[in-house]
């Protein structure tokens, strides 16, 4: 096992001595462990020791960044001397930013430890559940892995934090088969610190068996109309994500292009809509306890009540434009649930579309989307009815949050998000 | 280059199962700079070894993150102990695998590793370039990345290699906004197989380049959206490219045939029309290296091409040596892996859409009313050979001759029926390679095609 912090402070002199006004470093160990099942079948073990160590020194406000994985005191060296060479072809920009020493810290978070040998019958018992519940669906692909993550971070203002992590993560890729029927493939999956539930009951792993059964027949939907979209948890943080990327993120904030680039604190949204990062919740599992730039994480709202409260911004775009910083690196998105329950929000619309998956391009700064609707069914009059194919929907991300019909009471967690189902008005539902 | 650390332990490798063997050096830089803004400057620099070993139809892996003779005892022994947890727990209850001819591939030649100011010069030239001729426009972008693998294979048949597969490329991202407001870009890969300095040497060799997707862009920016729904449509070699990579190649890996793609219940039957051939080229194509050559897979299998539908008819799927047993094919070397710490999986090499005989301009000058689809920004396909590509880039086709230039759209269909409408295919190949085909692992990989029309559903707005 190696000494990481020795590790760190070796990597950081090595970086003063090549001449770095500012440095900092992040050397990480990792042990995973992983069952695959392909085609239905159980067809890997894979055990893997990992290392990593990354090195960032600025000098003169130019920047250079290096990725090695080899520890021993020749590399490290070597990799200093390559970290100043780089930051030497740079450009100057004062903009970087290299937290200084607050609070350090040694977290501890999740199940370090692996129990194989349970996580070996949670899987076999998901497979088995699955062929008695479910006999229509197919494994494609099942990926069960525990991970240990022993990490330490340092820099040359002296920030200190080490960190010792473990979780499970359950993925699942699947589609329902009947004869030479087949359904579209869905994808699921959760992050987990406990063995103690069956993997059925985590997430919407049910949920989705559920609905891909479903979706064998499917019907292509006749002309086009404008209506309500509900999506769920799963395809809810796509969009979410889409929308938060294109305008609240660092890249279209730093060239100007974002719509919301002059809406700090004011009305971005529907009032029902509450978006937090915080990775501090209970219900993350592994959750962020640091930035990449050194700074302790704290939650944070990035729209609290359709107000935009924050962006998602780096210390370096956030002293580019004159911005604040977030409070953490924006992974971890909770979004407050409404008063509605999932099955009155169906029962109110006449006529939609439930999005169990979106498959398109990621939409531009305009927020405008369009792509095929997979694995999703037709509302009409308060019901749930037929699967749909060859169905595309459109509409833009920042009329889609103005545009809230209703929110569920109802959460979903699957240990990296939290997040409710969701009714937006004004979409554009189209078939052949 | 990678000291050969795993011949001296070939003995090792287990008597009684299969067993692979493999270091690997895996290299990545990457320069951004956005709006003039240095983002990114960054290079990394991984290596270690693994072991797989097969026991009775199943597989244990294991690697480390070292390159020593530890680490290849190491992972000789842990890849054996998972192999063995597999078969005693999961069963299986399948043979040897069908054993490959002894052989070594030599490494054909070492590559340099460029120096970081080599990348930043050169992208700071091209954002100049850009920054001064284009001042109108309301961002822009530039990256200059690489990648390579460097990898030393050893297997228990005695067939192993030594391969580099260095890539470098140029992108170049200019955002405008069209006259009512709305945002807009374009964007090109420069680049290709070899090394950053060998590919890049001059900035100004890209200026003309640049000046042709300037004027794209300009033309976009007066752009109409294409009107939805089922179109008579030209898509170029792009396009075609990414038809032949998503929406069929996908499907045609064994590994997601097993997984239920549409492609089982299709092998020998007609999914398109007579004009339509598409082959998995490994690395020669059409006479001509291939974009990303592979010569030799991570199971040790000499990559040879892999016929997937010939005049319409699919006559084959893509294997690794377990499926290849299976389906009783023959495996051509497609199990590739994309670190030191990956397994091997079933993944496509050079994937494309046969030239056919027609000229572009005579295919224009056939369609009354339709569109010509140049450039795509993403696509993504189901393994029933659903598709849905963005397309940024496109004309429309009025009484045979190019009219207004389009904005965003989308195209939409089921490939091995659309396949079944192409009734014209040009004579002219457009290769792309800039990309990631994400399975599990990233992998760099070729696509390429002719010109086609087609009818094809367009999204509009």
């Amino acid at each position: 096992m190696h000494d990481l912090k020795m590790i760190a402070d070796k990597a950081l002199a090595a970086l003063k001595d090549n001449g770095a006004d500012k440095a900092q470093c992040a050397v990480r160990f990792t042990e995973t462990h992983e069952f695959n099942v392909d085609g239905g079948k159980f067809s890997l073990f894979r055990t893997l020791f990992d290392n990593s160590l990354s090195l960032t020194a600025v000098k003169d406000d130019k920047k250079g960044s290096v990725g090695i994985n080899r520890l021993d005191d020749d590399s490290i060296a070597a990799a200093a001397v390559n970290c100043l060479a780089i930051a030497d072809s740079g450009a100057a920009d004062p903009a970087w930013v290299f937290a200084e020493k607050s609070e350090n810290g040694f977290f501890t978070a999740g199940a370090p430890e692996a129990d194989l040998d349970l996580l070996f019958d949670r899987t076999e018992e998901l497979m088995r559940q699955i062929g008695e519940q479910f006999p229509l669906i197919l494994m494609e692909q099942m990926i069960v892995t525990h991970k240990k993550r022993h990490s330490v971070f340092k820099n040359s203002l002296g920030v200190e934090y080490e960190t010792l992590s473990g979780n499970y993560e359950i993925s699942l890729m699947f589609s329902a088969h009947e004869g030479e029927k087949s359904s579209s493939f869905f994808g699921s999956g959760v992050i987990t610190d406990r063995l103690d539930v069956p993997f059925m009951e985590l997430g919407t792993i049910r949920e989705d068996l559920e609905n891909v059964s479903k979706q064998l027949d499917t019907q292509p939907l006749e002309g086009k109309f404008t209506g309500v979209a509900v999506f769920p948890p799963s395809s809810l943080g796509t969009f979410i994500g889409s929308a938060l990327g294109n305008f609240a993120s660092d890249g279209t904030l730093l060239d100007g292009t974002s719509p919301w680039k002059d809406c700090l604190g004011k009305v971005v949204a529907d009032p029902a809509i509450t978006i937090s990062a915080t990775p501090l919740d209970e219900r993350i599992v592994c959750g962020e306890r640091f930035t990449g730039e050194g700074f302790r994480s704290e939650n944070y709202d990035i729209i609290k009540g359709g107000v935009l409260e924050s962006f998602m911004l780096s210390g370096y775009v956030a002293n580019k434009t004159g911005l604040p910083r977030a409070k953490n690196s924006s992974y971890a998105i909770v979004m407050k649930p409404g008063e509605t329950p999932y099955a009155d929000i169906i029962a109110g619309i006449e006529r939609g579309i439930l999005v169990g998956r979106f498959s398109g391009g990621e939409p531009g700064t305009s927020g405008d989307f369009s792509g095929v609707a997979k694995n999703s069914f037709l509302i009409e009059n308060g019901k749930i009815t037929c699967a749909l194919s060859e169905t595309m929907i459109s509409g833009n991300l920042g009329d889609l949050l103005k545009n809230v019909v209703a929110i569920s009471s109802e959460v979903v967690c699957d240990g990296a998000t939290v997040l409710p189902y969701a009714a937006f008005g004004g979409v554009t539902v189209s078939g052949k | 280059m990678l000291q050969d650390i795993i011949t001296p332990h070939k003995h090792l490798l287990p008597g009684d199962a299969h067993a692979e063997l493999r270091a690997q050096l895996s290299r990545s830089s990457r320069v951004t700079l956005l709006s003039g803004n240095l983002t990114a400057n960054a290079k990394s620099e991984v290596s270690g070894v693994s072991a797989r070993v097969y026991k009775n139809g199943v597989y244990g892996f294991s690697s480390m993150a070292e390159c020593s003779d530890d680490a290849v005892r190491a992972v000789l022994k842990a890849a054996d102990e998972n192999a063995r947890f597999m078969d005693r727990r999961a069963p299986a209850g399948k043979g040897p695998l069908t054993p490959i001819a002894d052989g070594f591939r030599p490494l054909a030649a070492d590559i340099s590793d460029p120096d970081q100011k080599l990348y930043a010069d050169f992208a700071r030239a091209i954002d100049a370039y850009i920054a001064e001729k284009y001042p109108n426009l309301s961002s822009r972008a530039v990256i200059a990345t690489s990648d390579s693998m460097e990898k030393l294979l050893i297997t228990s048949d005695g067939q192993g290699g030594h391969t580099i597969s260095p890539r470098s490329y140029m992108y170049v991202f200019l955002n405008s906004e069209t006259t009512s407001g709305t945002p807009i870009e374009l964007f090109e890969a420069y680049g290709g197989s070899g090394t950053f300095d060998l590919n890049f040497t001059d900035p100004a060799g890209l200026y003309g380049e640049i000046d042709k997707l300037y004027e794209r862009l300009m033309q976009k920016r007066e752009g109409v959206y294409a009107e939805a729904g089922m179109k008579t449509c030209i898509l170029s070699g792009n396009l075609t490219g990414m038809l032949a990579h998503e929406a069929v190649g996908h499907t045609v890996e064994a590994d997601l045939v097993l997984g239920g793609s549409v492609a089982a219940h299709s092998l020998g039957k007609v999914v398109a029309s007579e004009k339509v051939s598409l082959v998995d080229f490994a690395h020669t194509a059409l006479g001509v290296e291939a974009p990303l050559p592979v010569y030799l897979d991570d199971e040790g299998t000499p990559a040879t091409d892999t016929e997937i539908i010939k005049d319409g008819v699919l006559v084959g799927f893509m294997n690794s040596r377990e499926s290849a047993d299976h389906f009783g094919m023959k495996a051509t070397g497609h199990a590739r892996a994309w670190s030191f710490s990956d397994e091997p999986l079933i993944r496509m090499r050079n994937t494309a859409v046969l030239p056919g005989t027609d000229k572009l301009e005579d295919m224009i000058a056939s369609v009354d009313d339709g569109y010509y689809f140049i450039s795509t920004n993403n696509g993504q396909a189901d393994t029933t050979g659903e598709f849905m590509f963005g397309v940024c880039m496109g004309y429309e086709i009025k009484n045979g001759k190019l009219g207004r230039a389009l904005l965003d759209t989308t195209i939409s269909g089921v490939a091995f029926e659309m396949l079944k409408t192409v009734d014209m295919v040009s004579d002219q190949m457009t290769w792309t390679s800039s990309g990631f085909c994400g399975k599990k692992q990233p992998m760099p990989v070729g696509c390429g095609g002719s010109d086609i029309r087609c009818r094809v559903m367009v999204g509009g707005r």
